[in-house]
């Protein structure tokens, strides 16, 4: 595989592994499947769209600004409407979110319509091309995805293993009933989770959209990311970062050597291929399979 | 497949004289539509007979069995391209497509339930989802391949020698494909295979260790739920005329879905009102769409997503067990009350 | 004569609303008592202590007669968290730890109500004192403990909440009889030292009489029969069918033995 390629592989498995990242978060603390991630992540594309419209002289704050949004929507969205299945179903819980999903497409679409929109543009940033060793080159946007995804899964690492939070989230995670009998407040753990999933989500959208805009199709893209925290085992970071890399792998070689089009379908075939062999997931354990 | 002694069975179930008023007065009513209604009126009917077929496929999987399947648009794709490739290849007719269609709606359903034998729920769902956009990639790759174009052309069928294109006919022919499905879907549940079915929704650790033989049972969901699902995809076909990938997108499984939950879970009628629900929506969707901004008004593909996504919401939060379940809460919403009962409420 | 902490009338418990596992349970626990329940497997006692924590509507069950009063106030049906903030503390019969967290993560998220740091504080050291093998373990995933290890860090884990009564189910089960002893002892001293009442759930009649001051037979969701401990392990009766000393005649249940007339019950204090 020449070298041009492999930092293609490395590019896409960061876009997947940012994005898993947050489906990892809600499924180890809340064994909640949020099918409307691609669609968060796409809200927070356009966040940073309508932001650039505001502050297209500091690029800074308009992210900031966005990426703090992305957090707040994530707590937004448990508070007025997953916390309401706490306890029930979780196939319930996981169909609220694909209609969510559904509600925030339409709404996106209504707000900004269906063309597409650069907000680098609104910056007036170029996007220019960053060379690295022996002719290999990526856009800038890229490389900044790269460094934030090993800057997010570090920090979300030493968060859950650190900090009281993280404890309480982990704690919440493996007995939900031991945790609130011991105090932890499973509502504030839960909204925590969320709002960490969606800035991850909202940090993905928006360097994505600065790569290579956004539109009402971006979504996709959270879907197909899916499969890499699957193959990790839902709920494990690490996991999800090894699942991005095997999935990305695999659709670039398939492109690059079978047919482009399968570009959308790949992803989809890796995880059957581990819902075949290995259900549970690389770093996943079998009990898992018996909790649904 | 129902045979004749579960016929018997069935219209043995309407042996009280009130029920058979009823029967016939629907019956009448069911005969006279398509000479009453607008031509409009009559396609929507044809567009909620149609969508019936399916919705009880449905309804028979996840809603009896217990079984999660996001597969109902790859299926319906398959019955699709199955009248759409036989019918450009080799100019099949109607009465071979469409049992071909069935056949490979099973063989898929085959497919699509074998990972029901190891996943349960979740997991379960998400290997459907897999496969769902395997079909769909291999139904784009025959499109882009083999016609140039963004669809395939089928000619209206003829059945015995009678054209099916106008709205009229069409109805008469969804109407006895769909009572079929009805009547097939009533006599599954009443039989041993629906007790399993249930068995099975239940807990089935507990079904196996009653001797029920699970997979078989699981399988024989998945491929009887596909057939129908798939045959329904080939009615489509010849309905519109036309077969194209881009119908079949995972939106249209969760309206099926939403069919099922919007409709009530475990009832066949509600997998029908699911239907008439949702196949109406959009209608009335873009009629409301009139009274808005022209900005929003003109995306009303847009305003129906969001409002669907709403409805959805509204229901699986506040009537989970959908329009049945509400008719039944309305029924009961005045009740006698009883001297000295005590309401308990379950605890959260 | 002080107000019991704890005071359940006639607790009648359903599962799927129509299966009634307990008729009508009465039972009253002093402060800083230490009383027990027992009982052979199905005879209501964790079904009652499930009831008491706020537990029972995760097991589809619901209390549907009679009241729990804990320090006066009602507390049935109650969610765990709110029956936990009042100073209930369960310690469960399964899934009693965090099994991926190790010993001290368990600790902590224990302790992460409490919002003082010097109560904290406080809290950890009296637990370590109480438990002085736990700090070695500190850094051992809580799965990898043995069974007395874990039960340890679970009686440490509840009291980090403060409790004012804890509720332990299944103490002895799966245990050498060398740690239970020494399982009991501690909790015994919890009570002196701490004040904490403890409400105990036990099929091993002879380890909980041992430490109980008071204790109470179900049968079928019934009480057959309450007492001093010391009273309970002198009757014939419950020698018989809970101590497992028979004198050769087969064993008996205790409701049986109830018809007997020779046997009478005795009336509540």
């Amino acid at each position: 595989m020449s070298l041009q390629l492999l930092a293609n592989v490395i590019v896409l498995a960061a876009i997947y592994a940012l994005v898993s990242s947050g489906y990892v978060l809600i499924y180890r603390v809340s064994r909640v499947l949020n099918l409307a991630h691609g669609e968060l992540m796409m809200v927070g594309a356009y966040l940073l769209v309508a932001l650039a419209g505001v502050f297209p002289l500091n690029p800074p704050l308009a992210l900031a600004l966005a990426a703090i949004c992305g957090l707040l929507m994530g707590i937004a969205v448990y508070a007025v409407l997953m916390r309401w299945m706490t306890g029930e179903a979780v196939l319930a819980a996981v169909l609220i979110t694909i209609a969510l999903g559904i509600l925030l497409r339409g709404l996106t679409i209504l707000i900004w319509t269906s063309q597409q929109f650069y907000p680098g543009a609104s910056f007036g940033w170029r996007n220019p091309p960053v060379h690295l060793a022996r002719g290999v080159q990526i856009s800038s946007a890229s490389a900044a995805l790269v460094c934030l995804t090993v800057v997010v899964y570090l920090g979300l690492l030493v968060f859950l293993r650190f900090t009281r939070w993280g404890v309480r989230m982990r704690a919440a995670g493996q007995n939900p009933l031991l945790a609130e009998q011991r105090g932890i407040r499973l509502h504030g753990v839960y909204a925590l989770a969320w709002g960490l999933s969606t800035f991850t989500a909202a940090l993905a959208g928006m360097l994505l959209s600065l790569d290579a805009g956004v539109d009402s199709n971006m979504a996709t893209i959270g879907l197909k990311a899916f499969p890499a925290a699957l193959v990790g085992g839902l709920d494990s970071l690490p996991g999800a970062a090894l699942g991005a890399l095997i999935v990305a792998a695999a659709e670039i070689a398939a492109i690059q050597y079978v047919d482009p089009l399968l570009s959308d379908v790949v992803p989809f075939i890796v995880l059957l291929l581990i819902l075949a062999i290995r259900p549970w997931g690389l770093f996943g354990s079998r009990e898992q399979l018996d909790r649904v | 497949m129902s045979d004749r002694s579960a016929l018997a069975k069935e219209l043995s179930l309407f042996g009280t004289p009130a029920r058979r008023v009823r029967l016939a007065l629907a019956l009448a009513v069911l005969l006279a539509l398509p000479f009453l209604a607008t031509p409009f009126q009559l396609d929507l009917l044809n567009q909620v007979l149609l969508a019936s077929i399916s919705a009880l496929a449905v309804m028979l999987l996840t809603g009896f069995a217990g079984l999660i399947s996001l597969g109902t648009a790859g299926l319906l794709a398959a019955g699709a391209f199955t009248v759409g490739v036989l019918f450009r290849e080799i100019a099949a007719p109607f009465w071979v497509t469409l049992p071909a269609a069935a056949v490979v709606g099973a063989v898929l359903g085959l497919i699509f339930g074998l990972p029901s034998l190891r996943l349960r729920g979740l997991y379960l769902a998400i290997s459907t989802l897999g496969l769902h956009f395997v079909v769909v990639y291999l139904g784009g790759e025959y499109e882009a391949r083999q016609t140039l174009s963004t669809g395939i052309m089928v000619d209206s069928p003829s059945i015995g020698g009678f054209a099916v294109s106008s709205g009229r006919a069409w109805y008469f022919v969804l109407l006895a494909f769909a009572a079929l499905a009805l009547l097939i879907s009533v006599n599954l549940r009443r039989t041993r295979t629906g007790r399993a079915w249930r068995a099975l929704r239940e807990r089935d650790v507990v079904a196996s260790a009653l001797g029920i033989n699970v997979t078989r049972f699981k399988l024989l969901a998945f491929v009887i739920s596909a057939a129908m699902t798939a045959t329904a995809g080939a009615l489509f076909a010849y309905f519109r005329n036309f077969v194209s990938i881009d119908a079949f997108s995972l939106y249209l499984t969760v309206q099926y879905v939403a069919m099922i939950i919007i409709g009530g879970m475990g009832s066949l009628a509600g997998a029908i009102l699911g239907a008439a629900f949702v196949v109406l929506f959009p209608y009335a969707i873009e009629a409301a769409a009139g009274y808005l901004p022209a900005r929003f008004g003109n995306m009303v593909f847009a305003l129906d997503y969001a409002a669907f996504g709403v409805v959805m919401i509204l229901f699986l939060l506040l009537e989970p067990e959908g329009l049945i379940g509400l008719w039944h809460r309305l029924k009961n919403s005045f009740p006698v009350r009883q001297a000295g009962a005590k309401s308990t409420t379950a605890p959260r | 004569m002080t107000a019991p902490l704890l005071l359940v009338e006639g607790l009648k418990v359903a599962y799927h609303r129509n299966a009634l596992a307990l008729h009508g349970v009465s039972l009253t626990v002093a402060p800083q008592a230490i009383v027990a329940i027992l009982g052979n497997n199905g005879a209501g006692k964790t079904t009652t202590l499930r009831a008491i924590s706020g537990f029972i509507g995760l097991d589809n069950a619901s209390v549907v007669g009679g009241s729990i009063r804990f320090a006066g106030a009602r507390i049935e049906n109650r969610p765990p968290h709110a029956n936990a903030a009042r100073g209930i503390v369960l310690v469960p019969e399964r899934d009693k730890v965090f099994p991926n967290l190790t010993v001290a993560e368990n600790l902590t998220a224990s302790l992460s109500a409490r919002a003082n740091a010097a109560e904290r504080h406080r809290l950890e050291e009296t637990v370590f004192a109480f438990f002085p093998a736990l700090p070695n373990l500190r850094s051992r995933l809580a799965g990898l403990l043995s069974g007395g290890e874990r039960q340890m860090l679970a009686i440490g884990s509840a009291v980090l909440c403060n409790p004012q009564l804890l509720l332990v189910d299944e103490l002895s089960l799966g245990l050498a009889p060398v740690v239970v002893e020494d399982l009991i002892r501690r909790l015994s001293a919890l009570r002196q030292e701490l004040g904490i009442t403890v409400l105990l759930v036990e099929q091993n009649a002879n380890v909980a009489l041992a430490v109980a001051d008071y204790g109470y037979i179900l049968e079928s969701g019934r009480v057959v029969l309450e007492g001093a401990a010391a009273e309970l392990r002198g009757r014939r009766e419950v020698q018989e069918a809970y101590l497992g000393q028979t004198s050769g005649a087969e064993r008996r249940s205790y409701r049986a033995l109830l018809q007997d007339p020779a046997v009478a019950e005795r009336p509540r204090e």
